[in-house]
């Protein structure tokens, strides 16, 4: 087994995040599909650093952590921005830029 | 032995990994995806454990799992658990699975590749066991990671000053136009 599991596992949980950003229509949901796809990431990168001996992918897994707080944390202050606007959750109603 | 209880181990959590980041996406209400992410992140960090990544498990479990999930635990009670109502006329998830499925596809071609030249650092399992895994982590990221250190930390400001203008001044509601 070894790194190819966790290979394994890391593309199954970025697959999945990508299919839940594309099929789900609630932002906040969105959103957690984001963080699954930055989460395999981490485990790829961890994985890696424990097979090659060296520490650049947990310090790389480390500033990705610190990504998406900042991430989230805008990204929820503009989901409360819009909802305080709208009062309406689903994405696909969200079109007033449109021309 | 120990070895086949490790590989199992990890198996196990891996699985699990798995089965709840599916948990997310198949739920209707926010408030069930939010706990199976956090139940996600708590298998992610078991991983680092058993991959001997001991700090970043902590910061995994503090930032994320502790952090990140009460932050989308207050917003989704702030809006409300909506369940949301899903059309099935639309092709929209036909072609996201079409997709997803190419994508792991080429996911798992790219893994039967196998290293290409890679480069072996000098950290061992067992020089970071004598040193310790939070010591080892602070002096590479003290001394040959220290401008993306700081960047980051610019970047946390940023981030804090851009949702202060966000939060604190009220937009006015935006009027649809008729046409």
């Amino acid at each position: 087994m070894g790194t190819d599991f966790i290979l394994f596992v890391s593309a199954s949980v970025f697959c999945i995040g990508a299919t839940g950003f594309m099929i789900r229509k609630n932002p906040l949901v969105m959103f957690m599909s984001v963080e699954l796809m930055l989460n395999s990431v981490n485990l790829l990168l961890v994985g890696f650093s424990k097979e090659l001996n060296s520490l650049d992918g947990q310090i790389f897994a480390l500033l990705i952590m610190t990504v998406a707080a900042a991430e989230v944390v805008v990204g929820l202050a503009i989901i409360l921005t819009i909802f305080r606007t709208r009062h309406d959750l689903d994405v696909d109603n969200i079109n007033t830029l449109k021309g | 032995m120990l070895d086949i209880a490790y590989e199992t181990v990890v198996a196990v959590v891996g699985i699990t990994a798995i089965l709840a980041s599916i948990g997310v996406i198949v739920c209707a209400s926010p408030i069930y995806s939010a706990l199976y992410l956090i139940g996600n992140m708590t298998c992610l960090a078991l991983l680092f454990l058993l991959y001997n990544a001991e700090f970043i498990a902590a910061v995994q479990i503090i930032v994320y799992a502790g952090a990140v999930m009460i932050l989308f635990l207050f917003i989704i009670a702030l809006l409300g658990a909506k369940k949301e109502e899903r059309d099935t006329s639309s092709l929209q998830i036909p072609m996201a699975l079409s997709f997803v499925v190419l994508l792991f596809g080429e996911l798992l071609m790219a893994m039967t590749v196998g290293k290409t030249n890679p480069v072996e650092g000098k950290f061992s399992v067992d020089f970071i066991q004598q040193v310790g895994s939070a010591r080892a982590i602070g002096v590479e990221l003290f001394s040959r990671h220290l401008i993306p250190f700081e960047l980051a930390s610019a970047l946390l400001l940023v981030a804090t000053v851009g949702i202060i203008c966000l939060a604190k001044f009220p937009l006015s509601p935006v009027k649809r136009r008729t046409r």
